[in-house]
């Protein structure tokens, strides 16, 4: 147990590392230099090369890969080229807002899917007929569309949830929660329509089970065969179709908070790719991949605590 | 014999991928919604009115105009040829580099656990934030972000392809190509990728709509072509601007960008087969009363079931089981079992005997209402102490279950829940069946192990069934039967699925419940050496009838149908009682299907002495020797002559 632990951390860290190597490759190769985003279009060229040499921009890659390293395990992400903000105290600010985001997201879209997941199997027929095309539909709805509609009929037809922006919770938290409904609800309908199809396929299965028929000729009750045994056995899957929602969830949740206005980490994600921010676009690749290696991580313990088999492997 | 029978259930799709995709309205409309889409896109005009912004749907624009007057209709249309095509380049690089590799790591197991490593990290990348810092690296050039995208779905591509690349590798003809000196890329083009063809396309088709949204989601955020250029994700984007003015602008944009991941997605679960689930393996809806179906009404229906009880109660009750003329059959379909009666007596063991696919298991499962959906008693009756628990409700049925009938199974190891230990599911039971508390049940679940022969109770009590072996997991089994001290034990095959010494145990277990509780057991087997050792009475079944009933001794001794003597004879245990017999005889041909039993003698075909007069139907008629009944209408000429089963059937062979 010890082993695998330690052998899924050195993992993470490994994925962690390529990732960042991978975003700091794409910096270098994209047409732009700290000093020409940083100095503008008045500077000299003389003064961006000046400003690049000042940074180290010129040394062999695997040395200013190091430097980044290093800063970043004192926890320094460095400052914006565009408004010289401090990136790790961006960041913190922003987290709060995406993790309530994907958190709330992940929650709704998995009480929706295994709630759909379930009785589809359970019930067949027609009734899993039209649950299942309406999860193949609710995959297929792009969501910023889904997202500008629900905006039109809840904030400008029905005027009872506000279009766009974000309120903090510590300000208001009524308004906090207000300001997230409709991002929350939009994010969830197609991570719900992916849980829905994993509960599904699992709990169909897991009902075809031998040990099905012993429970029934022992007299266990339908509802605790379906609710207790099936859903037990079908529950790894489930749970990893959740924690791969969540990290989708997160890591897109760029078009929902560019189209809500919601100041989190894939707004900042959009802003720095527009305005070539590198030492952003850098950080905000490390920050999105540690939360994929963690969920991961979580993912990998939970597994294990849950399954029997694998417990005692 | 549980495969054989369901199978009838599970229909087989066999049907050739683009058969299925033709006979398909969905996938047709799919294919033509795509294509017309990018002929339109190539041939359509560009149209801009600036007299006439931000306009409804009219004759003249017939989905209305943007902000800049420009018909939205010429507009969608003309940015679907870009959109698609540009979409195809992240499946065709995705599968381009996911397919080779996975031929190459599915033939060496160094290779597979280095790639899986890789696609491991590949799947942990965060894809939309790497995309987007691709984008600052190569600015918004679609293509390559498109190609992107596709390397970044290799981790969750190879993930889909090895489990069937590895399993195709372990097929025999791959194998055997090996051998036969096929270079092994060869062997792997050859009878590997063309059965993975339908997995590939699948995928490639599900790609292509997840580009296409991946696509549409960066220009709807700036970050796709710039404008002027018309896209799907841009027009949305300018649609939700202009939202207060002209609602209807998201309609047209977003629809046919939604209609068509739809017809992406549509597409590919008919290639794949569609979404057809299995069958769960019992009923989990409240059972449909066959009286209740038949009757015009509830009431009368009621009326009916309380007669059918009435009517067995008035009869003498034997404490025991009759089984009167059951009918079982495949919902829509054939019967599978037709018209079997017998009796199971208080203290005594009932064989049902017969090959695979002749009816036995089915007919187990009815008594205790455990037929998989799908099949169902068509009429007969199941009478226990007077209540026909064919006609029965789902409550009259929890009374009985486990408290006064208790079913095992064929397979010790799957009969009981991988994820809960033996003491929580034995606990479990006791505590519903006998109304006790945890602590006491944990007592009797302790007691009942060490009844069922059971060393060390506490620790099987703390293992999951996983840990135990077969043998052990059978007697758990038995203990867990034993939960609601039932009169009755369903066993179907107990001890096929277990090695010869512990057959004999279990045997032996069982044949001490008998004696000690003076319980009733009615034993499935295909084993006429279990029969021998265990049944008081058997009932041997061919085809969904009963051929031969009678005593132990009676039926196995003298047997009087050509079909039990023909079992005895292929018999590994029983051919040596047969004088003479020098090797096993075999039984020529299989045992018919439902649909295709003949309305003579079902055995006829497969039978030695059969004649002309075996083609009409034959009814049950009592033994000439001993209590029981015999199927056979040549009954007379056939007894006494089993030792010629051990000849070949065929003329002209050996001796």
């Amino acid at each position: 147990m010890f082993v695998f632990i330690l052998r899924r951390i050195g993992f993470a860290v490994l994925t962690l590392l390529i990732a960042t190597f991978l975003a700091f490759v794409l910096v270098h190769l994209s047409g732009s230099t700290p000093g020409g985003v940083a100095l503008g279009q008045t500077a000299t060229p003389e003064e961006v090369v000046a400003y690049n040499e000042a940074i180290g921009w010129y040394d062999p890659w695997i040395v200013q890969y190091w430097n980044w390293l290093v800063q970043v395990l004192q926890g320094n992400l460095g400052v914006s080229l565009i408004d010289g903000r401090n990136i790790a105290d961006d960041i913190s600010k922003r987290l709060p807002v995406t993790a309530a985001l994907a958190l709330f997201g992940t929650l709704f879209s998995a009480v929706l899917g295994i709630v759909m997941g379930v009785v589809a199997a359970v019930r067949g027929g027609a009734v899993d007929r039209g649950i299942t095309a309406t999860a193949g539909i609710m995959l297929s709805l792009p969501v910023f569309w889904v997202g500008v509609l629900l905006v039109y009929l809840f904030a400008v037809q029905l005027r009872i949830l506000p279009a766009t922006g974000f309120v903090p919770f510590n300000i208001n938290p009524e308004a906090w929660a207000r300001s997230l409904v409709l991002p929350v609800l939009t994010i969830a309908l197609t991570a719900a329509a992916g849980i829905a199809r994993q509960t599904r396929a699992s709990m169909s299965e897991a009902l075809t089970q031998e040990h099905m028929r012993t429970l029934r000729a022992v007299g266990t009750p339908t509802n605790r065969i379906i609710y207790v045994h099936a859903l037990r056995s079908a529950s790894l899957p489930i749970i990893a179709s959740v924690a791969v929602q969540f990290i989708i969830l997160f890591g897109g949740s760029v078009v929902i908070e560019v189209l809500f206005a919601l100041p989190g980490i894939g707004q900042a994600m959009q802003a720095a790719v527009g305005t070539a921010d590198l030492p952003f676009v850098q950080a905000l690749v490390l920050v999105a991949t540690l939360v994929v290696v963690v969920v991961n991580l979580a993912l990998e313990f939970s597994s294990r605590a849950l399954d029997p088999k694998l417990r005692a492997a | 014999m549980t495969v054989s029978t369901t199978n009838i259930v599970r229909v087989k799709r066999t049907a050739r991928v683009n058969l299925r995709v033709l006979r398909s309205p969905a996938a047709v409309i799919s294919i033509v919604w795509l294509v017309g889409l990018v002929i339109a896109s190539v041939t359509g005009p560009l149209q801009q009115d600036l007299t006439a912004v931000l306009q409804g749907p009219s004759a003249a624009h017939l989905l209305g105009t943007d902000e800049l007057g420009r018909d939205l209709l010429s507009r969608i249309v003309t940015a679907a040829a870009p959109t698609l095509l540009i979409a195809l380049i992240a499946p065709i690089v995705a599968v381009l580099i996911t397919t080779p590799l996975t031929l190459w790591a599915a033939r060496r197991a160094r290779t597979e656990s280095v790639m899986s490593r890789i696609s491991e990290i590949v799947l942990s990348l965060p894809g939309m934030v790497i995309i987007l810092a691709a984008i600052a690296a190569v600015g918004t050039n679609m293509p390559a972000i498109m190609a992107i995208f596709g390397v970044l779905l290799f981790g969750a591509l190879y993930r889909v392809f090895i489990g069937q690349a590895m399993s195709l590798h372990k097929q025999l003809y791959v194998e055997a190509a090996a051998v036969d000196g096929v270079k092994p890329m060869a062997a792997s083009l050859r009878h590997v990728l063309p059965n993975m063809s339908t997995t590939v396309i699948v995928q490639f088709v599900l790609l292509f709509g997840a580009a296409i949204g991946v696509q549409a989601g960066l220009a709807f955020i700036g970050l796709g072509p710039q404008p002027p250029e018309p896209t799907w994700g841009g027009m949305i984007q300018a649609a939700s601007r202009f939202i207060f003015q002209q609602p209807w602008m998201m309609i047209p944009t977003g629809g046919v960008l939604a209609l068509t991941i739809i017809a992406a997605n549509t597409l590919a679960d008919v290639l794949s087969g569609g979404t057809a689930m299995p069958p769960p393996l019992i009923s989990l809806r409240r059972r449909k009363r066959r009286a209740a179906a038949d009757a015009a009404t509830p009431e009368s229906a009621d009326a009916t079931v309380a007669a059918a009880a009435s009517t067995v109660e008035h009869e003498p009750s034997t404490g025991g089981l009759v089984v009167r003329d059951l009918v079982l059959g495949v919902d829509d379909g054939p019967d599978l079992v037709t018209g079997v009666s017998f009796t199971v007596e208080p203290g005594t063991v009932m064989g049902l005997v017969g090959e695979s696919g002749c009816g036995k298991s089915v007919t187990s499962h009815a008594i205790l209402g455990l037929l998989t959906p799908g099949l169902s008693v068509r009429s007969g009756a199941i009478e226990w102490d007077g209540v026909d628990l064919a006609a029965a409700s789902e409550s009259a049925m929890k009374r009985v279950r486990g408290h006064e009938i208790a079913f095992i199974s064929q397979e010790p190891t799957r009969a009981l829940d991988p994820m809960f230990t033996v003491g929580s599911q034995l606990t479990s039971a006791i505590r519903r069946l006998r109304g006790v508390s945890k602590r006491e049940a944990r007592d009797v679940a302790e007691q009942l192990l060490v009844d069922v022969g059971i060393i060390d109770p506490p620790r099987v009590m703390k293992s999951y069934p996983h840990q135990i072996s077969g043998g052990m997991a059978q007697r758990v089994a038995i203990g867990l039967a034993l939960a609601g001290t039932p009169r009755l034990l369903i066993a179907d095959e107990p001890t096929t699925a277990l090695d010869v010494t512990v057959q004999a145990e279990i045997l032996g277990l069982l044949r001490n419940l008998v004696a000690e509780r003076d319980m009733a057991i009615v034993l499935v087997t295909h084993d006429l050496g279990v029969v021998a050792d265990i049944c008081d009475q058997v009932s041997v079944m061919y085809a969904g009838q009963l051929v031969e009933t009678g005593s132990v001794r009676d039926v196995l001794v003298a047997p009087e149908h050509p079909y039990t003597m023909a079992l005895l004879a292929a018999d590994p245990h029983a051919a040596v009682q047969l004088t003479g017999a020098t090797h096993l005889a075999s039984i020529p041909g299989q045992v018919p299907a439902p649909a295709e039993w003949p309305s003579g003698c079902r055995f006829a075909e497969r039978c030695r002495f059969a004649q002309e007069e075996c083609r009409s139907a034959v009814p049950l008629e009592p033994r000439a020797d001993g209590v029981g009944q015999v199927r056979c209408i040549r009954r007379d000429e056939v007894r006494g002559r089993q030792e010629e089963w051990c000849q070949p059937v065929t003329s002209g062979g050996a001796s």
